[in-house]
């Protein structure tokens, strides 16, 4: 299924570089939060809660919902939102999730 | 361990007015921010190596705007933390900050709190999905990122940033699914009779309005959602009208298609760290929530801790850049600075920028059926998943202020803090109760006051200043 977020036009954004998502290349641009690569890259939930198992990804977007949840490098709890992307950075979202495009 | 003279928390509108107008008057000023560039959620900018070639006005203006307040940063007496949050504060000044490169501590002789207001949602089943997200979101996705979160977007909720928030997706190349106001269309251009003078907003309104009529989007007035439509993916949503008090009509409603649900019903303001130094609250009833209470020159009931923008009460951008100004030079001067007083003209000023604002709130307020119409199966905490029905029973037996709702049932303890659910639950227990919503309190602020990692509170007892490395600015010149 194609990703409903897409980066808009008549922006440019500088020199892509990679970053992996569970092993998957996905291209970014310097300034793009993960949020931001994640939901171009086709990937809407992040995560799944602890209690239910449900689905999370973007909700607040400024960093005060603690929904979008991500493994940066090996740091678990780190919000997609918040951080930024850097060049070869892997980042992991919920296997239990079955959103991998 | 750091000290400055002022540390100011937060770097949107009010921030950096107190900061601009406290190093004016010679200060040295420490501000701090969690985000990685300076302007906060109202003048969020895109990172410094985006380059617009073609952005609608809709959206470079107000970054344009951003950028003229934040070029004021650039002074030798301001030092701006970006990417650092403040997660403890003390009455006597002094702060621990958490940045990922790690903790440390500061120690201010004057603080300014400018740290914001959150968005006020109402939940409804399935606004947990991944597709629904605040307005807010939705807008600073777009403003900071470039990035459309959705390409048929619904938004929902009540109040004026709903016809902006539209006008901005649409001109970026969203198709808008439908504007979903919970205020009747009488109850809506009759509360713009309030704005009586003020031509420049009913004018902006107005414009707004047509942009979205002419591109055939829905306007649907006294309407909320009352489900997302979908099981993993949002395909829709379900619309109901709503009575006089807000409650869903039975047999009203109407499914529109769309990927993506945005909500915002407004905003409350983000005081944890005044109420963890000790600030006394006050309920402000213009807009149901409480806030940080001052005297004229902003001081808070802390001395030496002033508060300015929407921590004393939601007012806009106006208010927030005023009383950036009233409060950054009442710190200075305590200080001993000359700074500029805060004469006659700008206390009518803000006076003036503060009524024309409690005007709106009665307008755009979010009546109580809506919570009362919120489901007994339908989440509230989205961090430990408690229903409102778990809610509504425990006021029952008992939890009659948000404290006790905590030690209840866990809700507002999970990540959020109460950030989301604490505005919600206080209206459920004020409605199960029959009391009011200002008598079911507010969470007690705790430390950390978000999520930080456990080594660097454990850390904090012997600080160790580590560099908070600010760079990555909009391109106007780097600021220190």
């Amino acid at each position: 299924m194609a990703a409903q977020a897409q980066r808009i036009s008549g922006l440019e954004r500088g020199q892509a570089f990679s970053i992996t998502v569970n092993g998957q290349t996905v291209a970014a641009f310097p300034g793009e939060s993960i949020a931001t690569v994640l939901a171009v890259a086709g990937f809407r939930a992040f995560r799944a809660t602890d209690a239910s198992d449900s689905p999370r990804g973007i909700f607040c977007g400024m960093g005060i919902c603690f929904d979008c949840l991500v493994t940066v490098n090996g740091l678990p709890n780190q919000r997609a939102c918040m951080t930024e992307a850097r060049a070869g950075c892997d980042v992991r979202v919920s296997e239990t999730l079955n959103v991998e495009r | 361990m750091i000290t400055t003279e002022i540390a100011v928390i937060g770097a949107g509108p009010a921030g950096i007015a107190a900061a601009v107008a406290a190093a004016e008057a010679g200060a040295r000023v420490l501000v701090i921010d969690e985000n990685p560039r300076p302007g906060g959620q109202y003048y969020k900018q895109p990172p410094s190596s985006f380059k617009a070639n073609d952005v609608a006005s809709s959206l470079s203006e107000n970054i344009q705007h951003g950028r003229e307040l934040i070029a004021g940063l650039n002074n030798p007496k301001i030092t701006v933390c970006a990417n650092t949050l403040v997660w403890n504060i003390t009455a006597d000044g002094m702060l621990d900050l958490y940045a990922p490169e790690g903790g440390s501590r500061v120690l201010a002789k004057r603080v300014v709190l400018a740290s914001g207001a959150y968005e006020r949602v109402v939940p409804f089943d399935g606004w947990t999905l991944p597709g629904v997200t605040t307005v807010g979101a939705a807008q600073l996705m777009l403003k900071g990122q470039g990035l459309l979160v959705g390409q048929k977007i619904l938004l929902c909720g009540t109040g004026p940033l709903l016809q902006l928030a539209a006008v901005q997706l649409l001109d970026a190349g969203a198709e808008i699914a439908a504007l979903v106001e919970l205020h009747s269309r009488t109850e809506f251009f009759g509360g713009g009779l309030k704005l009586f003078g003020q031509w420049g907003k009913i004018g902006q309104g107005m414009a707004q309005r047509k942009k979205l009529l002419d591109a055939g989007v829905p306007m649907k007035y006294g309407c909320v959602v009352t489900r997302a439509v979908g099981e993993t993916e949002i395909t829709g949503a379900v619309i109901a009208k709503v009575d006089g008090n807000g409650r869903p009509i039975a047999g009203t409603e109407e499914t529109i298609a769309a990927d993506t649900i945005c909500m915002n019903y407004g905003f409350v303001p983000a005081t944890e760290l005044a109420r963890l130094a000790g600030c006394e609250q006050f309920f402000d009833s213009h807009f149901d929530a409480f806030a940080t209470k001052t005297n004229d020159d902003l001081e808070t009931s802390v001395s030496g801790i002033f508060a300015a923008g929407e921590v004393r009460g939601i007012g806009g951008v106006e208010v927030a850049l005023l009383e950036g100004k009233i409060a950054g030079a009442a710190a200075a001067r305590q200080l001993g600075y000359a700074a500029q007083s805060n004469g006659h003209d700008i206390l009518k000023e803000w006076q003036k920028a503060r009524a024309a604002f409690d005007s709106l709130s009665g307008m755009f307020a979010v009546k109580r059926g809506v919570y009362e119409s919120i489901a007994d199966d339908v989440l509230v905490c989205r961090c430990d998943e408690i229903r409102a029905g778990e809610i509504r029973g425990a006021a029952r037996a008992g939890a009659q202020n948000l404290n006790a709702l905590k030690a209840w049932n866990r809700c507002g303890m999970g990540r959020c803090q109460g950030r989301l659910c604490g505005p919600i639950a206080a209206q459920i227990i004020a409605s199960e109760t029959g009391t009011s919503v200002e008598s079911v309190g507010a969470f007690t602020a705790r430390i950390p006051i978000k999520p930080v990692p456990l080594g660097v509170v454990g850390a904090s007892a012997e600080p160790h200043a580590t560099g908070t490395a600010m760079e990555d600015h909009v391109g106007y010149g780097r600021v220190r």
